[in-house]
C-alpha cells in the first residue's frame, strides 16, 4: 500500500511567545506537527503490515528550512519526501494548501491512502484533508484513532461527538488521525543517519503545473491578538501543609469558599 | 559500525565551533546535542568578549545576533545596607568593533548552528550520547540509546558536567569546590525602558555587577546585563560555599530576595520573567584543565574547563569558540597526517598554550585560591560600604572632619594582618 | 433572495444557528433557511421552521445515515445552490467540521472553522477562532461570493429564537456515499458536562497512575467540584473524552479553576481562559501554568493534595 502523509513544519508552540498581545515566531524553531507524527507513525505501521511506500508531502508555509526540518519523517520511517516550497505561497489558505498538495499527490503518482492531522499545530483548522479529498474525489474519514488495510479498504475507528464507529472506505482514500492512535517512536540516530540518503525532493509551483493566481489567498486577517488576562500570580511558601492553608484562605477571602 | 570522520558531542559554542571549523574545510561532521536544539538550555549570563575571538572565523562576527555592544559597567558594592557604585564608561568599549556584547544564547547558538549546517556539516538535535566508546584506550565513537557509531576523531564539548568525558576517565568528575552555580532570569522590558533606566544611547547596552550581600557573604556575585528587550539577571555562588549553607533556603530564593532589594527593585518593575535557568560554571582555573588531547579524542571548551571568573570579568564563550577552533585546526592536521592518536592531535594543546586562552588563564592562576577568601564577599564590600556611608553621613552630632572620618575607617577595616595577608595573595591577579 | 443557510446534524446546535443566522441575516440583508438531513430529519426539520427559518430543506435519503462528510457535504452543495446561499454556517460538532471544508471546496467558498464568535461588519463578516493553539484569536474575513463557516456549539443562543412558521421543502438530491459503517454504537458511561461547573479540579500527567487518579476525586470532593483533565490523560483512556479541556475539549468557565500535575501548555489552558480564579498544583516551578494563575503552589501533588484535602475539612 502506498500511503502519502501530508505534514506540515510549525513554528514550536512551546516556544511561541506572546509579547504585547502579539504572537512572536521570530528565532522560534519550526517542527513536524505532534499530529502529523501521528499519522506518520499510522503509515510506518500499515506499510510494516501491508507492504509499500510512505512519502512525506510538505508544503513549507514561512519556513526557510522546510527542507531541513522534514527529514525528521525520513528518520521516523517514511521512505522519501517532498517538499513545496515556493515564495508565491508565503501565507496560503487552507484552499490553496489542498490545491498544491492535490497537485503533488497526482505528481507522486501512486497512492493509496492519503493521512493527515485531525489539525495542524498552528492552525488546527481541520480543512486541509477534507479540502483534498474532495479535490481529488476521493473517500474520506476523519478523526482516525485506529487504522488498518483490509482487502482494497481502509478500516477506521473513530469516536465522534457521541458515537464510537467503524468505518470502511475503499482505496484510495483521505483519513485523518488523531492524537489516541498511536505513541510516535523517536528516530535513533541510525535512523536519522539513514535518512541523510533517503531521497528528498523540493518542487516549485511551476514544477506542479500551479501559478501563483490560482492560490491566491481568499482569506483577510483582520488581527490576530491574545486576549488580556489579568491573573495575580501569587505563589506560596513553606511545607505543603503551610501553602494548602494559605491557599484555602486565600480562596475563602475570595469568597469561593466557605462565605 | 557506521563510521564517520568526526563527532562532535554537544552543540553548544565550544562543538559548533569546532564543527564549524571542520565542515569549512570539508570533513565530514556530525555534531549531537541532547537539547530540543543548540541553545536551548544552554546559560551564560549574557557577555561575549568579541575581540579575543575576531580573528577566528571573521566572516562571523559582523552577522552574529548580538544583543547590546556594551557602553557601561557598572559595579556594585553591597555590604549592610550601603551600595557602592562605581561606573567605567569608555567610548573605547564601543568606538568600531566593539569589546563585548551582551547575548541571549538561545539565539546565538541556533544561529552558529544553522551556519554549521550550511557548512554541510550534520547537526543532530534531542541526541543524548549515552557513552564514549573505547578501545585499547583510544576513544572509537560514540553510542547514543541503542546505536553506536564510529569515528576517526571525537570531539568532546559536552560543557561542565563532564558527565561522559570523566566516565570515559578522559577528564577528572567535576568537584563542588572547582565550580559555582549560576541562576539566571530573562526579564522583558521594551528598549526605551531600558534605555531610560540605565541611561543608555539608543541601542547600546550596560554591564552591572553586584558583590557583597547579596551572596549573603558567598562566594560569588550577581550580575544584570541588557539585552534588546529585555535584561539578564543572575548571581553566581561558589557551589561548595551553597552547598555548606544549612538554613533550608533554596538556592534559587537567593534570586528572588535580590530582586526584592529596594535598590534592584525599580531596575525590574514592570518586566515580565520570560527565562529562568540554573547552570554550573568551572571556576578551578588551569589547574583543572584536564588532558586535552588523547588518542581519538580532544576536548573543548566547559569540558575542558576553559573559564575564568576575575571577579567583574567572566569568560568562558569566547574561550569555548576558540578551543573549538584550535580543535578544528588540530583534528585537520590529524586528518593531513592520517594521525589521530595522542601525537597526531597534539598541536590542539599547543595551539591553546599559544593563544590568550591558556596564557589569560595561567595568568590568572591564583584566582581561585583568591575567590576563596570569604573576606572578599563579606568584609571589603562592607567596609567600603561603611567608609563611603560614614563620609557621605551628616547627623545630628558634630562633624568629624573628613580626612579623619575615612581614615578611621581605613584603619578599622584595612589595616590588620588579615588585610595585609589578603593583599599580598591578590598582588598576581 | 439570497440567504443564510444553516445546518447541524445536532438539531440544538442547528437551532442557535438559525437564531445566530438571522440576526446576522438581519443586518446583512439576507434571509434565513435551514437544512435537517438523515433518516427521521423530518422531526428536525419542524422544529427548525418554528425557530424561525424561513425555509428548511429537509431530505431522509438515506445516503445520509450517519452524515458521512462526502453525501452531506453534495447535499449542501445542492441546497445552497437551490436556496441561493452565500453564506454557510454548519455546526463544528466533528461531524461539522470534516464536513465543512468539504463542502467550501465545491463552491469554490473560504471557509474558517471553529468559529467562536460571528459578527457582521460594515457589510461583511467576521469570524473569530484560535490560532496558536489557542494563545491569540485571529479574526478573519472570506473574499470569495459564497463563504462557509463552521460554528461552534453554543456560539449563539437558542433562547432568543423568534417563534416561526417557515416552509419545509423536501429536494431531491443526487447524494452517495461511498464510505461503509461497520459499526457504530452509543458511547458508554456518564456524561460529564464541564460547561456549567462551578468549581472544576482539572487534572494532568502528574498523576504517574491512573490508580492515583483516587486523590484527584477525593480533592474535587472536598471541594464540591467537577474533575476535568488534558487531553493526555484522555488519551490514555484514564479518563472520558467529554472530561477534556482546551482547544479540543471543552471551553469552560468556572468561578475557580484548580489545575494539578498540568504543564499548562496553551492548548488547554485555552480552555480555561474564562475562569474567574485560576490556582495550580505543580512541582515545577517554571511550569507555564503558573504564568496564568492567580495562585500557585510549588510542590509534589502527591503532598500537596492530601494536605490541600486535610485542610477543607475545616472549611
Ligand atoms: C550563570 C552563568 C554566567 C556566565 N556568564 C558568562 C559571560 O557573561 N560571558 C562568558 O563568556 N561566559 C559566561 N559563562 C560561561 C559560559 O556560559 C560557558 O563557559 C560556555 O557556555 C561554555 O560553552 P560550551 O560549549 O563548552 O558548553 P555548553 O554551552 O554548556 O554546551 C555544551 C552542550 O553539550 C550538550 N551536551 C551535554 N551532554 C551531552 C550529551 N551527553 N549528548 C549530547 N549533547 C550533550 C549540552 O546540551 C550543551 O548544549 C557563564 C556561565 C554561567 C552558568
Ligand atoms: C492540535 C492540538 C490540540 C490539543 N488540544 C488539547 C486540549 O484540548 N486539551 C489539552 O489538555 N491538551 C491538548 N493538547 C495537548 C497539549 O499540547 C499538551 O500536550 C497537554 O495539555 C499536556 O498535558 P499535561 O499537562 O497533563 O502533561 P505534561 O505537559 O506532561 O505536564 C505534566 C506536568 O505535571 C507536573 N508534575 C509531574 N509530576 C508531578 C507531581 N508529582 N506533582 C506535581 N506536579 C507534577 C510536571 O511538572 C508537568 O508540568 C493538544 C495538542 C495539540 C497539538
Ligand atoms: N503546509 C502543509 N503541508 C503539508 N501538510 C499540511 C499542510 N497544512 C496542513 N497540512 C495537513 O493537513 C492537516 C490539517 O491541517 P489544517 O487544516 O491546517 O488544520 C495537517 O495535520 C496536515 O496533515
Amino acid at each position: 500500500m502506498d500511503i502519502v502523509v501530508c505534514v506540515k513544519t510549525n513554528p514550536d508552540l512551546q516556544m511561541v511567545r506572546v509579547k504585547d498581545r502579539v504572537a512572536v515566531t521570530e528565532a522560534v524553531p519550526y517542527k513536524i506537527g505532534d499530529l502529523e507524527k501521528n499519522a506518520l507513525q499510522a503509515a510506518v505501521d500499515l506499510r510494516a503490515a501491508a507492504g509499500g511506500k510512505v512519502t512525506a508531502l510538505c508544503l513549507a508555509v514561512g519556513n526557510r528550512k522546510a527542507a531541513e526540518d522534514v527529514k525528521v519523517a525520513l528518520a521516523m520511517g517514511a521512505d522519501e519526501a517532498v517538499v513545496i516550497d515556493d515564495p508565491a505561497l508565503a501565507a496560503p489558505d487552507q484552499a490553496a494548501v489542498a490545491t498544491a498538495l492535490a497537485a503533488a499527490v497526482k505528481k507522486i503518482g501512486a497512492c493509496d491512502l492519503l493521512l493527515f492531522g485531525e489539525g495542524s499545530t498552528d492552525n488546527y483548522s481541520g480543512q486541509v484533508g477534507a479540502r483534498v479529498a474532495e479535490i481529488l474525489g476521493l473517500p474520506q474519514i476523519g478523526y482516525a484513532r485506529k487504522v488498518e488495510a483490509v482487502g482494497g479498504a481502509v478500516r477506521c475507528e473513530r469516536s465522534m461527538d457521541d458515537m464510537l464507529e467503524t468505518l470502511e472506505a475503499p482505496l484510495p482514500a483521505v483519513v485523518t488521525v488523531v492524537s489516541e492512535i498511536n505513541e510516535p517512536t523517536i528516530p535513533g540516530l541510525m535512523q536519522i543517519m539513514k535518512a541523510k540518503s533517503k531521497p528528498l525532493q523540493v518542487w516549485s509551483l511551476a514544477d506542479l503545473g500551479l501559478d501563483a493566481a490560482q492560490l491566491a489567498p481568499t482569506r483577510e486577517i483582520v488581527s490576530n491578538l491574545a486576549e488580556e488576562q489579568d491573573r495575580k500570580h501569587i505563589l506560596f511558601d513553606g511545607s505543603a501543609a503551610e501553602q494548602a492553608d494559605a491557599f484555602v484562605n486565600a480562596l475563602i477571602k475570595e469568597g469561593v469558599l466557605g462565605r | 559500525m557506521e563510521q564517520v570522520e568526526c563527532i562532535v558531542v554537544g552543540g553548544g559554542l565550544a562543538g559548533l565551533s569546532a564543527a564549524y571549523g571542520l565542515a569549512s574545510a570539508g570533513a565530514e561532521v556530525m555534531v549531537l546535542e541532547r537539547g530540543d536544539y543548540s541553545g536551548a538550555k544552554n546559560v551564560t549570563g549574557g557577555r561575549l568578549y568579541v575581540k579575543p575571538i575576531r580573528r577566528f572565523y571573521p566572516e562571523l562576527w559582523d552577522e552574529a545576533p548580538y544583543e547590546r555592544p556594551v557602553a557601561r559597567e557598572l559595579v556594585t558594592m553591597m555590604a549592610g545596607g550601603a551600595h557602592t557604585t562605581v561606573e567605567i564608561a569608555s567610548d573605547r568599549f564601543t568606538a568600531g568593533q566593539p569589546q563585548s556584547y551582551t547575548v541571549l544564547r538561545a539565539r546565538l547558538d541556533q544561529w552558529l548552528a544553522e551556519k554549521v549546517g550550511e557548512k554541510g556539516a550534520m547537526v543532530v538535535p534531542n541526541m543524548k550520547v549515552d557513552e564514549l566508546l573505547r578501545k585499547d584506550g583510544k576513544v572509537t565513537g560514540i553510542r547514543a540509546g541503542e546505536d553506536e557509531i564510529g569515528a576517526q576523531v571525537v570531539i568532546v564539548a559536552e560543557g561542565v558536567l563532564r558527565l561522559l568525558s570523566s566516565k570515559a576517565g578522559l577528564t577528572s568528575e567535576p568537584q563542588a569546590r572547582h565550580h559555582a552555580i549560576g541562576y539566571k532570569e530573562v526579564i522583558e522590558l521594551p528598549a526605551g525602558v531600558i534605555e531610560d533606566r540605565w541611561r543608555l544611547n539608543p541601542g547600546e547596552g550596560a554591564a552591572h555587577l553586584f558583590m557583597g550581600d547579596c551572596t549573603k557573604g558567598m562566594m560569588g556575585g550577581a550580575f544584570l546585563y541588557t539585552n534588546k528587550e529585555s535584561i539578564s539577571l543572575g548571581m553566581v555562588v561558589g557551589m561548595d560555599d551553597m552547598r555548606r549553607r544549612r538554613d533550608g533556603s533554596e538556592s534559587w530564593q537567593l534570586l528572588d530576595e535580590f530582586k526584592e532589594l529596594p535598590q534592584i527593585k525599580p531596575l525590574v518593575a514592570g518586566g515580565t520573567v520570560a527565562e529562568y535557568s540554573a547552570h554550573s560554571i568551572p571556576e578551578g582555573g588551569i589547574s583543572q584543565v584536564p588532558k586535552l588531547a588523547g588518542d581519538g579524542y580532544v576536548v573543548a571548551g566547559d569540558t575542558a574547563g576553559l573559564s575564568l571568573n576575575a571577579l567583574v570579568t567572566v569568560r568562558g564563550m569566547d574561550f569555548a569558540i576558540a578551543s573549538g577552533y584550535f580543535a578544528a585546526q588540530a583534528v585537520l592536521k590529524a586528518k593531513e597526517a592520517g594521525d589521530f592518536s595522542a601525537a597526531g592531535l597534539a598541536s590542539y594543546e599547543a595551539s591553546l598554550r599559544d593563544s590568550f586562552v591558556l596564557r589569560d588563564l595561567e595568568t590568572a592562576r591564583s584566582i581561585p585560591n583568591v575567590m576563596e577568601n570569604p573576606r572578599l564577599f563579606t568584609h571589603y564590600p562592607q567596609a567600603i560600604g561603611r567608609l563611603l556611608e560614614s563620609v557621605y553621613t551628616i547627623d545630628d552630632q558634630p562633624q568629624a572632619g573628613i580626612v579623619k572620618k575615612a581614615w578611621r575607617g581605613v584603619r578599622r577595616d584595612f589595616m590588620s594582618v588579615a588585610t595585609v595577608k589578603d593583599a599580598w595573595s591578590m598582588r598576581k591577579i | 433572495m439570497a440567504a443564510v443557510l444553516v445546518y447541524s446534524e445536532k438539531v440544538e446546535t442547528a437551532r442557535e444557528l438559525v437564531a445566530g443566522g438571522k440576526e446576522l441575516g438581519a443586518a446583512l440583508g439576507l434571509g434565513v433557511s435551514a437544512v435537517a438531513l438523515g433518516p427521521g430529519a423530518g422531526a428536525a426539520a419542524s422544529e427548525l421552521a418554528a425557530a424561525g427559518a424561513d425555509t428548511v430543506y429537509v431530505s431522509e435519503d438515506a445516503a445520509f445515515e450517519g452524515w458521512p462528510a462526502d453525501a452531506v457535504a453534495a447535499g449542501l452543495a445542492q441546497i445552497a445552490e437551490l436556496a441561493g446561499a452565500s453564506v454557510v454556517l454548519v455546526g463544528s460538532t466533528r461531524r461539522g467540521k470534516e464536513t465543512a471544508p468539504r463542502l467550501a471546496q465545491k463552491l469554490g467558498a473560504g471557509c474558517v472553522s471553529d468559529v467562536n464568535s460571528l459578527v457582521a461588519e460594515g457589510g461583511d463578516l467576521v469570524a473569530g477562532r484560535y490560532a496558536f493553539g489557542g494563545a491569540t484569536v485571529a479574526r478573519e474575513k472570506l473574499g470569495t461570493a459564497v463563504k462557509v463557516f463552521a460554528v461552534m456549539p453554543k456560539t449563539f443562543s437558542a433562547e432568543g429564537a423568534s417563534a416561526g412558521a417557515g416552509a419545509v421543502e423536501t429536494p431531491t438530491l443526487d447524494v452517495s456515499s461511498s464510505v461503509k459503517v461497520v459499526d457504530r454504537r452509543a458511547k458508554e458511561g456518564e456524561h460529564v458536562n464541564l460547561d456549567a461547573a462551578p468549581r472544576i479540579v482539572g487534572i494532568g500527567r502528574g498523576f504517574n497512575a491512573r490508580e492515583d487518579l483516587a486523590l484527584g476525586d477525593q480533592l474535587a470532593a472536598a471541594l464540591e467540584a467537577v474533575v476535568g483533565c488534558t487531553k493526555s490523560l484522555a488519551d490514555f483512556e484514564w479518563l472520558g473524552e467529554d472530561r477534556i479541556i482546551g482547544l479540543s475539549g471543552a471551553k469552560t468557565a468556572p468561578d475557580l479553576y484548580l489545575s494539578v500535575g498540568v504543564s499548562g501548555q496553551i492548548q488547554h489552558t485555552v480552555g480555561v481562559a474564562g475562569a474567574k480564579l485560576i490556582a495550580a498544583v505543580n512541582k515545577d516551578k517554571e511550569a507555564p501554568i503558573f504564568a496564568m494563575a492567580d495562585y500557585g503552589i510549588v510542590g509534589d501533588l502527591y503532598e500537596v493534595v492530601p494536605a490541600l484535602v486535610e485542610r477543607l475539612k475545616s472549611v
